[in-house]
């Protein structure tokens, strides 16, 4: 054995982290600054995982239809939009509690997917495709932990738009107003449940094109055990975020490290404790939850009409 | 485009409009909120609202505003008969208000608040150019707010400034403040004020502003306007006027009215031990800011302490703590020369009972039963709960009709969710939990407000009732005149403090009144978070 | 009398159950099913033999105790989702405490007996630490709950596949089997075993405390209006623990009669699902423990014809978590017309009795 074997194991899970926390974090990115659009608006939506798993089946089988898988990436958002509308819809009714509806859709959602995904378990579905960012380095599995998904790259646009369009445009003054409140806005002249409605439908979109990543590009493939409670954590990823959509894409980054943490220990042969380390995200995103819940700042940038932490 | 070419009168020399209101009269069920007021506020004149809490200036106000709709009466606006239907047209005729609870929303600084508030804002915000803008209307403003920190980072004060600049901004010829300077240092107040008074000289605005304050009335207003018990008691310059006449307008003579009989304590012997005793204590608002700072006070069996006080200067804090609904940041609670909690023993074993203000919220379980929410005190002792431990429906409804025939509580049925009460006959249900057995400590927090006369009367009786069996009785109450009415000694409460506590018969009503003006007293610091927006 | 709230209460889920049944048989009827089939396969599958009743109490079991422990919480107010943790880590805690013991040859009624108080205990814990987060630490239990059912999860996992996994289990690792002498047979000659038992007498008894002790009065006072139980002196907190605490425990039991009644051991089958259904099962009742009883076995009777619909209308078997999910939707709308319901509703009762 020479010296320098476990350093290069070391660069080789080094970038195995980096490589998958971008790959886990994508997912996470699209909930999260879908969630928090819908948040900024004062709503909102637990139900985001029933889109993500909707979403990654309908992407997946639109993919394998069409061979397009960019038409699967699509038809998710599409269905994203409609459970996101229903959802709006429902909770505008009086008397009716925004967190039992999300509970009831992420039921639906899930419901549904495996429902009409059972036939595309087994066939292949044509997949998205990766940006190589690793062809500087000639060892093979640098190569391949730095393939990166161009879902990505557009994610982190979407989150830079999102900061800019929140503070830039009469849009997003409105949805930040109805958020923080609704009688401010109602005095304005602003039709509350329809700001919310759009939304929560806009973001029940991109919960749903994150569930087409999930399936298109990792892990790849459409199965009953394809999410688990990443569209549940993406609520409190924007919590722990500060409803700002920059620090969305730090929170996701570091969400997506933990979640590779296991997979690339397992890379280089450390398979103990793999499951150990897949609770990592869920202790991570409980003790920020811990830690933010009474935190000053958290509580000053918080929309004050959510329900969440009235 | 400025703010100036939004409607199209800017150019107009004489900006100022007169406003007016001819015997408009509104009711609110049995209660008549206006009676024929009539009212005149030239234009480019200062004029001041005057008048107690409850005695119908917020109700004016709002008619003028359009929030509501006045039952008869007229608006004149610049010589013309107007109809008000919605705040949204009275915004559009250049008719703009600063209200006691904050429009402006928190999250959005001060810049995105006044341009959101445009009714033309642009779909993209250029915001260098907006800004460039902004800081020039700034430069044109007697008073300036720093134009990039959010709403939630700034004092009460600089709030309230910001409000008041977002009409100017939004060109509104006539603004009604509602109590304005109540959340700001007297400083900050006098600069405001001395601004909007150059303004209003200038014949760029006209200026209604409702207060308390005869200093500031007699300061910076040419005019004013009381109303008490709905009615107008007085009208005249604010330059010739003297306090007193205008105090006297507001609160009037002592009147004989019926009122619960008092029995005159016996001369204690030796001198008697206090039953409850605040001592020191404090209190924080969810942000930090200190809401009761260091209030000591000292309550006698057979006497009742009132606590007089402008609305949001701590006396909700003190009853929440009081109430066990807000955690003491500091001091102590006594009774009888024990420690205090208060914990369901505690208010067992010292027989603590309370009425706290909004019952809805404080009081009742709104989705039970009449009969469980007058168990609220007795569902876990017998004879309600039997030996074994369990509840009997039966008991405790056969005990709450009871209760129900002896206090007159007007239901359904003893079954009925007490939501469908109404708000008399919800406090009548509470006095019956509260006051039916035996009670040394009394705590009661605005115990009429929103009542009709025959409950009020019946209620005051009761908590008079207490006091002559010998309870320790705290009353806090933004009306003056049952505090008064029914108050052993009297203390003020002001921005989180308490002034000394001195017997009814040795001040007047004047006196306090002026102490609730902020007259002999520091600065009269307002928490928002405190304050329940009301219709007075 | 009955009182209008009363007559809502029943009326109100049992229509929303009947336009749920409309809107899954357009969902068949799209997919060129025949709803009259899936009724009458649902009757077959679930009562109409001996052999269908028992397999539907069977499931139902499961779903009472997992119902309860979203309904006694949300009397207070909480909106918990914990149930589906507790069962793992319960189920796993009775099948670990069991392994010495079953080693040392005790006797069956005393494993069961510690089996079923580790269970309940660690599920109290586990379920208790959402509330005392939210009441100490301001954390939202519904979050804070479902992370914890993960985080259960994969511990469990964790340790099945490592220090507790048997040798022998090759394919699928599990915890060392209880082996027969232990396991929980049928009541009375029947399939069905005692966990039904277990969740009808907890179902009284929580009725009981939540509708008839001083506990559950001060607790339902705490979910209608905090600031009313504060001003009553009430410990608040305290109250919110032990409801969540008892939530726990009742799915800890759940976790108790998979292993004993059912599995004979710990491994990943412990995650069943029960949870999520629970939660439906006490949005149903109106989280009235009573109503949770019907409410389960409606469900577990769905579940037993899962099996049937599957191979004889070739439907895959997330057919009932479709039914289900338009079921929980359906409920969450109706719940806009509770107290908006003119004098009609008595009309509504007699029509459909």
């Amino acid at each position: 054995m020479t010296q320098a074997e476990p350093l290069a194991s070391m660069m080789i899970v080094f970038y195995a982290m980096i490589g998958g926390a971008i790959r886990v974090s994508t997912p996470f990115l699209f909930v999260a600054l879908g969630e928090c659009l819908t948040e900024k608006s004062g709503r909102i939506n637990l139900g985001l995982e029933g889109n993500l798993i909707l979403g990654a089946m309908t992407g997946y089988a639109v993919s394998y239809n069409t061979g397009s898988a960019w038409m699967g990436v699509l038809a998710a958002g599409g269905v994203g939009v409609v459970l996101g509308v229903a959802h709006g819809w429902i909770c505008k009714l009086p008397k009716v509690n925004d967190i039992a509806v999300g509970l009831a859709f992420m039921g639906l959602g899930t419901g549904l997917a495996f429902f009409f995904g059972k036939p595309y378990i087994q066939p292949s579905a044509p997949r998205l495709g990766s940006v190589p960012l690793g062809g500087w380095s000639n060892n093979p599995q640098v190569q391949q932990a730095l393939q990166i998904n161009p879902l990505f790259f557009i994610g982190i646009m979407l989150a830079v738009f999102l900061w800019w369009m929140l503070r830039n445009t009469r849009w997003g003054l409105v949805i930040r107003v109805t958020g923080d409140s609704a009688a401010s806005a109602r005095a304005m002249g602003v039709n509350v449940d329809m700001v919310r409605l759009l939304a929560t439908a806009a973001g029940g979109c991109l919960a749903g094109i994150g569930g087409a990543f999930l399936s298109l590009s990792y892990p790849g493939s459409w199965n009953e055990g394809l999410s688990s409670g990443q569209g549940l954590m993406a609520v409190a990823l924007v919590i722990f975020a500060r409803w700002n959509p920059l620090r969305c894409v730090l929170a996701a980054l570091l969400f997506g490290a933990a979640g590779a943490l296991g997979p690339s220990l397992q890379s280089i042969g450390v398979s103990f404790g793999y499951h150990f380390f897949n609770a990592a995200p869920y202790i991570l995103t409980l003790v920020i939850m811990i830690a933010s819940a009474r935190s000053r700042s958290a509580a000053i940038e918080a929309p004050r009409e959510l329900s969440i932490i009235k | 485009m400025t703010p100036a070419t939004l409607s199209g009168i800017s150019q107009h020399p004489d900006r100022a409009m007169s406003l007016s209101t001819q015997q408009m009269t509104k009711s609110f069920g049995a209660l008549c909120a206006l009676d024929h007021v009539s009212l005149n506020v030239a234009a480019g004149s200062f004029h001041a609202l005057l008048g107690e809490n409850g005695a119908g200036k917020s109700t004016l106000v709002k008619c003028i505003m359009g929030f509501y709709a006045a039952d008869a009466g007229a608006i004149i606006l610049d010589g013309q008969r107007v109809a008000m239907d919605s705040p949204r047209q009275a915004q559009m005729r250049g008719i703009g208000m600063v209200y006691q609870h904050f429009t402006l929303v928190p999250c959005l600084t001060a810049a995105e608040n006044l341009v959101i508030a445009r009714p033309d804002a642009p779909g993209i915000i250029h915001w260098r150019t907006e800004l460039r803008r902004l800081e020039a209307f700034m430069d044109r403003m007697p008073f300036r707010v720093s134009l990039n920190r959010h709403v939630a980072d700034l004092s009460a004060g600089e709030r309230q400034k910001l409000e008041i600049l977002k009409l100017l901004y939004l060109d509104q010829r006539v603004l009604i403040l509602d109590e304005p300077t109540s959340v700001m240092t007297p400083s900050e107040a006098d600069e405001v004020l001395t601004l909007l008074g150059g303004m209003a000289q200038r014949g760029e605005i006209t200026v209604l502003m409702i207060s308390h304050k005869f200093r500031e009335v007699k300061a910076f207003c040419d005019s004013f306007t009381v109303l008490r018990h709905g009615r107008v008691t007085g009208t005249g310059s604010a330059r010739s006027a003297t306090i007193d006449e205008m105090s006297h307008m507001m609160v009037g003579e002592t009147r004989l009215r019926a009122r619960a009989p008092r029995k005159s304590r016996p001369v204690a012997q030796p001198a008697p031990l206090p039953r409850l005793t605040l001592d020191a204590i404090c209190a924080d608002d969810q942000t930090g800011r200190r809401v009761v700072d260091n209030v000591t006070l000292d309550i006698y069996p057979g006497e009742i302490v009132g606590l007089a006080g402008v609305s949001g200067n701590g006396q909700s804090a003190l009853v929440e703590i009081l109430s066990g609904q807000r955690p003491l940041a500091g001091g102590r609670l006594l009774i009888g020369g024990k420690p205090f909690s208060p914990c369901r023993t505690d208010l067992d074993r010292y027989k603590v009972f309370g009425l706290p203000e909004e019952p809805m919220r404080n009081a009742v379980v709104p989705r039970m039963s009449v009969a469980e929410n007058m168990a609220f005190r007795s569902f876990d002792k017998p004879p309600i709960m039997s030996r074994t431990g369990f509840i009997s429906p039966s008991r405790m409804r056969a005990i709450a009709e009871q209760l129900i025939a002896r206090y007159n509580v007007q239901t359904a049925s003893a079954d009925a969710a007490i939501e469908t009460l109404s708000g008399g006959n919800v406090q009548r249900a509470i006095l019956a939990r509260e006051l039916s057995g035996q009670v040394e400590v009394l705590i009661v927090a605005n115990p009429c407000f929103g009542l009709d006369f025959a409950s009020v009367a019946e209620i005051r009786a009761q908590i008079m009732d207490q006091r002559n069996r010998g309870a320790a009785v705290l009353l806090v109450s933004e009306d003056l005149d049952e505090v008064l009415d029914l108050s052993d000694r009297v203390g003020v409460m002001s921005a989180g403090k308490l002034a000394a506590v001195i017997p009814t018969s040795d001040t007047s009503r004047a006196q306090i009144g002026k102490q609730m003006g902020g007259a002999e007293l520091k600065p009269d610091i307002r928490h928002p978070g405190d304050s329940h927006a009301r219709v007075s | 009398m009955l009182n209008t709230r009363v007559i809502e209460s029943v009326t109100i889920p049992l229509a929303a159950l009947l336009v749920s049944g409309l809107v899954f048989s357009v969902f068949l009827l799209i997919l060129g099913k025949s709803p009259a089939t899936f009724a009458s396969l649902v009757w077959t599958g679930g009562f109409s033999s001996w052999f269908s009743i028992q397999n539907a109490l069977q499931r139902a079991a499961p779903l009472i105790l997992t119902g309860l422990a979203f309904a006694i919480p949300a009397r207070i107010g909480l909106t918990l989702l914990g149930a589906e943790g507790a069962v793992v880590i319960g189920g796993f805690s009775a099948a670990v405490v069991a392994i010495p013991l079953v080693t040392a040859g005790m006797p069956a009624a005393f494993v069961w007996l510690v089996m079923a108080s580790a269970a309940m205990v660690v599920g109290a814990v586990w379920v208790g630490l959402a509330g005392w987060l939210k009441h100490h630490r301001g954390v939202n239990e519904t979050i804070s709950s479902l992370l914890l059912t993960y985080i259960a999860i994969a511990i469990v996992s964790f340790l099945i596949e490592g220090p507790f996994r048997d040798p022998g289990s090759a394919n699928k690792p599990s915890t060392m089997p209880l082996g027969t002498d232990y396991r929980i047979g049928g009541m009375f000659d029947s399939s069905v075993h005692w966990g039904l038992a277990a969740g009808l007498v907890l179902a009284v008894a929580l009725w009981v405390l939540m509708a008839r002790t001083p506990f559950g009065f001060a607790a339902r006072m705490t979910g209608g209006n905090l600031r009313a139980a504060q001003g009553q002196g009430l410990p608040v907190g305290r109250l919110l623990v032990a409801c969540c605490a008892i939530a726990g425990a009742c799915a800890g039991i759940v976790g108790f009669f998979e292993i004993a009644a059912i599995h004979g051991q710990a491994n990943a089958s412990l995650a069943a699902g029960y949870g999520f259904t629970g939660i439906l099962v006490a949005f149903l009742a109106r989280h009235n423990p009573l109503a949770v009883v019907p409410v389960a076995i409606l469900f577990g009777a769905l579940d037993a014809a899962g099996g049937l619909i599957q191979r004889r209308m070739e439907m895959p078997d997330a057919t009932m978590l479709v039914l289900q999910g338009i079921i929980f939707v359906v409920l969450l709308i109706s719940d806009t017309f509770h107290g908006r319901l003119p004098f009609g509703t008595s009309q509504r009762t007699g029509a459909r009795t």
